[in-house]
């Protein structure tokens, strides 16, 4: 018994004295590699941070990326960068916080100012499309749709974005401003259904624009499937528009392509998503390019010593 | 009911006796409707699994090709290509990290589990027994996502500062150590409450004829009453080895969810069957959410095989025996 006792107190006393000594030290080492944090191959925060860095190949294949990634979600890249000296990752600018050091973007410090005057790259925009004017099934339709888009532009509507961490374009307008030029509105649409669709990093978004604007226009019924961005315009007014699962209102958390060009006025931005490179405080790196982060998440950079500013 | 008929056949029968016969048929009727319930509910849980599953495996997975069974159960890459558009998925290595890692947090728990167990069961005064047999219970009703956050504010710094300074460069902690500890921690209580429950059990005559024959306190308890209660030890062992093999949440929140392996080095990155079942689940569709459900399959037959081997061990081991 007290050979048990005195080796269980000296391993208890080792396992102290072991996790005293890291934290002691606060010394950047430049030698060390680098560990990389992604989100997982469904992540829409991937898409955008890998396209952003001109790495779309990463998007949704993980050969391409560095040997021994680590896979965690938001706030797990976030929480492990508190930890992690020389882990490096990246988190939606919703969630930065002064517990991480968030990366210039080619040179551009990452916030909200920088990402609306359109300086700071690292973004993908929010985009929105409609069906072709008079391609509704009815008036009533086409006039809540329309609607609901001058919502989204107004400032209760940027603040339902803000709130789901996006970033909305600049508005001066309230709704109350504007409702006088949607009369629709006033009236009872509970007898309307209006199906929003595409991309389904949008449908929080979405969803809780529809919550707040459904009691200011007339009860109508909203109905949300949101299936990926490249359903956003097939379905308004693409080749799907007339099919089974045709939308009334589509989204896409990317710029449209040259194939997705619709009618003249029927698509715009609702809002950006800023996505920003994070390390640990102690990292003497502030200051990243595109081809440093794709030379990271390749492999090509093995050690932070690698990165020369 | 024909051994009631029979019954019935040789005893006078009475009109009282009538009634009592036909209440006892219907309280066994509410039993096996009750049964069939409980058990019908793992039967569908089993098809649904299954049926979902196998989809991956028998369809062309709208065009993308079906998922080759042998390198499924063999690779050693979780997908290889593009997602959404490879049919490269492998759990082999998987496999092998579960049940690595699920022996490693038994080989922990267990000792501390089992001594702590007698310690409640024999050598505590009452008081402090009763007081500690609240606290293991209590510590067996934690939530799992409770343990993650723990694992993940405590325990990956741990590891990360324990690598540190045996000069490894750890990711963040994120190790086989870190979700080794977190499962033995997580099954220390079921271990703990269901050995003491067992060692309590054993009779009071073996202990006393022990101690009767000249031996000491320790030596009854470790050669006397722990061989007694082994077969109550080893169902700990089972149901702990259970919640080892099927934690996700917690599992997920320290394993680094790594996409290829093995990983057999303490402090690598790791996965397991169940976190990569919950990776992404909320947001994939099409061929990789399918697969999902094939992983699925695979950790239930692991599961039941581990459970197969353990309790053909168990009556191998025998019950008392004493030495």
């Amino acid at each position: 018994m007290k050979k048990i006792m005195i080796l269980s107190t000296i391993l208890v006393i080792g396992f102290g004295l072991t996790s005293c000594g890291g934290t002691s030290e606060n010394e950047f080492d430049t030698s060390k590699t680098i560990t990389v944090y992604t989100r997982d191959t469904s992540s829409g925060t991937r898409a955008g941070f890998m396209s952003g860095i001109d790495f779309k190949e990463a998007a949704e294949d993980n050969s391409v990326l560095v040997d021994g990634f680590v896979t965690k979600d938001n706030t797990g890249i976030l929480t492990a960068m508190i930890t992690d000296e020389y882990g490096i990752g990246y988190i939606s600018l919703a969630s930065l916080n002064n517990t991480v050091k968030g990366l210039l973007f080619e040179g551009v410090e990452p916030n909200i100012v920088n990402v609306m005057n359109n300086t700071y790259e690292l973004k993908r925009p929010f985009n929105y499309v409609l069906r072709a004017d008079g391609d509704f099934d009815s008036d009533e339709e086409e006039q809540i749709a329309k609607a609901f888009i001058a919502f989204i532009g107004t400032i209760d509507g940027a603040d339902i974005i803000a709130d789901k961490g996006a970033i909305p374009l600049d508005s001066t307008e309230t709704w109350d401003d504007i409702k006088a030029n949607h009369s629709i509105c006033s009236g009872d649409n509970s007898s309307v259904t209006i199906k929003f669709g595409g991309s389904d990093s949008i449908e929080k978004i979405a969803k809780a624009l529809t919550e707040a604007f459904v009691p200011k226009c007339g009860d109508f019924v909203p109905e949300h499937d949101h299936t990926g961005s490249s359903d956003g315009f097939k379905r308004t007014q693409g080749s799907e528009k007339d099919g089974d699962s045709a939308k009334h209102i589509g989204f896409a958390s990317r710029p449209f392509k040259d194939t997705e060009q619709g009618q003249d006025g029927t698509q715009g931005q609702l809002a950006w998503d800023a996505i920003v490179a994070i390390v640990h405080l102690n990292n003497h790196l502030n200051d990243v390019t595109a081809e440093d982060l794709k030379n990271i998440f390749s492999g090509t950079y093995s050690k932070w010593e690698d990165i020369t500013e | 009911m024909n051994s009631i008929k029979h019954k019935g056949d040789s005893i006078i029968l009475t009109q009282k006796k009538n009634k009592k016969e036909i209440i006892d048929s219907v309280v066994r009727l509410l039993f096996l409707i009750t049964t069939i319930l409980s058990a019908s509910f793992i039967i569908l849980i089993i098809i649904f699994i299954s049926i979902k599953g196998i989809v991956p495996f028998v369809t062309d997975n709208n065009g993308i090709g079906r998922v080759d069974i042998i390198t499924f159960l063999t690779g050693r890459v979780w997908l290889t290509g593009t997602a959404f558009q490879s049919n490269l998925y492998s759990v082999g290595f998987i496999i092998i990290n579960t049940l690595y890692i699920a022996f490693l947090a038994l080989m922990i728990s267990m000792p501390i589990g089992v001594l702590t167990a007698l310690f409640i069961a024999k050598v505590a005064p009452k008081k402090i027994a009763e007081f500690l047999r609240t606290v293991v219970e209590l510590l067996a009703s934690i939530p799992s996502i409770v343990y993650g956050l723990f694992g993940s504010g405590v325990i990956l710094v741990f590891v990360y500062n324990l690598a540190e300074a045996f000069n490894i460069q750890s990711k963040g902690g994120n190790s086989v150590m870190a979700t080794v500890l977190v499962l033995a921690l997580m099954t220390l209580p079921t271990i703990t409450a269901i050995s003491e429950v067992s060692i309590r059990s054993v009779g009071k005559d073996i202990e006393l004829g022990s101690l009767a024959l000249g031996a000491t306190k320790t030596q009854t308890n470790f050669k006397v009453i722990l061989t007694s209660a082994k077969s109550g030890i080893f169902a700990s062992a089972i149901l702990g080895i259970g919640r080892a093999l099927g934690e996700a949440t917690a599992v997920s929140l320290v394993a680094g969810n790594a996409k290829s392996g093995p990983s057999l080095g303490i402090f690598d990155i790791t996965s397991t069957l169940t976190s990569t079942m919950l990776e992404g689940l909320k947001e994939t569709t099409g061929i990789d959410y399918d697969i999902r459900f094939s992983v699925g399959i695979i950790l239930m037959i692991v599961i039941l095989i581990t459970n197969l081997i353990l309790n053909f061990i168990k009556r191998k081991v025998g019950n008392v025996d004493v030495k």
